[in-house]
């Protein structure tokens, strides 16, 4: 489902005219495949959010190739990037990034909004959705009246509103107690099994690893893949 | 993104920051209705003007001068293109005396050709326009001049003839100023229309409007009792009425060259408009520069709405936001506070416009002390919808513009950076 080959990337540090490049990506290939949850772990600094950012479309690679089925990303602008982002991809963030000023309702259907989708249409997947990750009770909620285990919930349910096929998952328990990060994790089993979904995790918590069917590890801007997490 | 999904986001965002938006909307406010307020009293100004020179007066008329002016130049003039009517109005030179049922009084004769008059809109009270030559119009005030004959020599207050008018039939006679008696010969007329009030309050019309076809019996009365051929019983006046407006320059210019002078309202009418068109186009010009001022309110608005929302902006991005529909949502804010801030200004506007128009002629006549400023028909202020649409146009176009760099830096907030800051 996804290809990566030869990418690289290096950010410039420093200051204005005394700028040095500094690799990132030294040149990774891999692939995953579809219905897979795949986590990428690695220290702080090992480039596996970078590897993230360019996955979804966030940053432009210095080189390299990434195809999404038939789709050659890398090549795509911004624009194209966007829409392509809201058609296949669905993000579950460390720090839930929700809207402030919209209820959890809300927040779940801004996605359908961006694409346009009619009201009762999105009202409809909404409450299905809701109902999915158990927080019918508090859709009217704002994210500060809801726990963080709640946001998070809020947030898959954002992630998959426009049934996308593959979801990236960025430290997706980093802010949650054990309890519910093992909520978390068992909800994304459970989606992936019933939806078929390809969860790309990054993370640095080998529990969370573990949940994956397969682990690359992220050392220096290289990938190596660290064999097969849970039992599937 | 559906359109009413884009209003809903707007309205939501406007609704966090009630207070800053007010008062940008309150700065736009004020830019617009300050120059809709100051063009208006050049459209007032040059109305009033209009109006003045108008008065009485029509658009299309041309006054002909010729120190040989004769009906058969008349007739010429009639037969030109692009000319309605021509008016030759002649007035006797004489002494004068009418007598109505006991009542005297002196008025005027003119004598015209009823048919022109009627082709070039003269206009009556009541009654009809005469059809022979002993029927007659006679002026508005023609009944104010007429005095009752025992009362002439009184000190007491005149008694003036009351009745109706229309159909009544009165004693003209003619003399000399130089002599006590006039002549014997009395021509007897009948009023069958009374003319319409002229436009101009301190204007009165006291005239007899005579047909053409009783100048043959003046002229006899006049030659029988008058030696001398040097003197002239009637001195006239023509009026060219052109077809419209825009052939009042053609006719009155080919007239010019034939060695007439010519003056015509439209003429003064042109300069006038062309002034005031420059000098609305000034008034515009500074009250642009409020909005301009008011604008810059808008971009600071604008601006940190940008900067505060930089992670809700990723956030959207990342999710699938296009830049298009980033710069989309601003730019509608920024009108939106644009049309608003215009709505506002307009209905203010025509208020300040009334409370003008009402106040400030009392005002002006108690500090000159003249009442008469008082009762003159001036206006101060006038809105056109033209002047809205000017007014409405810069505001949201100067509201868009200071709104378009903002969102434009809002397009181009970084994913990753704005995902990165703190909650």
């Amino acid at each position: 489902m996804i290809q990566v080959q030869e990418l690289t990337h290096s950010f410039k540090i420093g200051k204005k005219g005394k700028e040095r490049q500094v690799p990132v990506l030294k040149g990774l290939s891999f692939a995953i495949k579809e219905g897979e949850i795949v986590s990428i772990v690695g220290r702080s600094g090992s480039g596996k959010s970078t590897l993230l950012h360019i996955l979804a479309g966030f940053l432009k690679p210095d080189a390299g190739i990434i195809q999404i089925g038939d789709v050659r990303t890398s090549a795509f602008s911004e624009a194209e990037s966007a829409k392509f982002r809201l058609d296949h991809f669905g993000f579950i963030f460390q720090n839930f990034q929700l809207m402030p000023g919209l209820t959890a309702f809300e927040n779940v259907e801004l996605p359908l909004k961006l694409a346009g989708v009619a009201k009762k249409i999105r009202r409809e997947k909404v409450q299905q959705l809701l109902q999915l990750v158990g927080l019918t009770e508090v859709q009217d909620h704002y994210p500060n009246e809801l726990s963080g285990g709640q946001q998070q919930r809020v947030s898959i349910a954002r992630a998959l509103i426009t049934d996308p096929p593959i979801i990236f998952a960025d430290e997706p328990t980093g802010s949650l107690d054990s309890e519910t990060e093992q909520d978390i994790l068992l909800l994304i089993q459970s989606l992936n099994k019933t939806r078929g979904i390809t969860f790309i995790i990054i993370t640095h918590d080998d529990t969370v690893a573990e949940t994956a069917d397969r682990v690359y590890k992220m050392h220096d801007g290289e990938l190596t893949e660290g064999g097969v997490g849970h039992a599937s | 993104m559906q359109v009413n999904d884009q209003i809903d986001f707007v309205r939501q965002h406007i609704k966090k920051n009630k207070l800053r938006v007010f008062m940008t909307i309150l700065a736009a406010t004020m830019g617009t209705a300050f120059l809709i307020v100051l063009a208006s009293v050049g459209f007032g100004i040059h109305d009033t003007l209009r109006n003045e020179i108008l008065d009485n007066r029509l658009i299309n008329q041309i006054e002909v001068y010729s120190s040989e002016m004769d009906l058969a130049k008349v007739e010429k003039l009639k037969k030109r293109e692009h000319v309605k009517a021509v008016v030759f109005r002649q007035s006797v030179s004489i002494n004068q005396q009418s007598e109505l049922d006991g009542f005297i009084g002196s008025h005027n004769m003119t004598v015209t050709e009823f048919q022109e008059e009627a082709k070039a809109g003269f206009a009556l009270q009541e009654g009809r326009l005469p059809e022979n030559e002993y029927e007659v119009v006679v002026g508005n005030d023609f009944a104010e001049n007429l005095i009752e004959l025992n009362t002439v020599d009184r000190e007491a207050e005149p008694s003036t003839y009351k009745g109706s008018l229309i159909g009544k039939q009165f004693t003209y006679k003619m003399g000399l100023y130089e002599e006590k008696e006039l002549f014997p010969e009395k021509i007897t007329l009948t009023i069958v229309g009374v003319a319409k009030e002229p436009a101009k309050d301190w204007i009165m019309d006291f005239n007899i409007y005579a047909d053409a076809a009783i100048m043959p019996d003046l002229t006899r009365i006049f030659t029988s009792h008058v030696d001398d051929e040097n003197s002239e019983l009637f001195y006239g006046n023509v009026n060219v009425y052109a077809e419209n407006l825009e052939n009042v320059t053609a006719v009155s210019k080919a007239l010019k060259d034939e060695g007439y002078s010519v003056y015509s309202i439209a003429d003064q009418l042109e300069q006038l408009d062309v002034f005031f068109l420059a000098f609305k186009a000034g008034l515009v010009f500074v009250g642009t520069i409020a909005i301009l001022i008011a604008s810059i309110g808008i971009f600071n608005t604008m601006t940190m709405a940008v900067t505060e929302r930089t992670r809700e902006i990723g956030v959207m991005k990342a999710i699938g936001a296009s830049p298009k529909l980033i710069q989309r949502l601003f730019l509608m804010e920024s009108a939106w506070i644009g049309i608003l801030g215009t709505i506002i200004a307009v209905i203010i506007s025509y208020g300040v416009s009334f409370i003008a128009n009402m106040v400030l002629p009392i005002i002006v006549s108690a500090a000159l002390g003249e009442e008469e400023i008082a009762s003159m028909d001036i206006t101060f202020s006038i809105i056109p919808w033209q002047l809205v649409i000017i007014a409405s146009a810069i505001s949201i176009t100067v509201a868009m513009i200071s709104g378009w760099r903002p969102a434009r830096k809002a397009t181009k907030i970084d994913v990753i950076q704005a995902l990165r800051q703190e909650l």
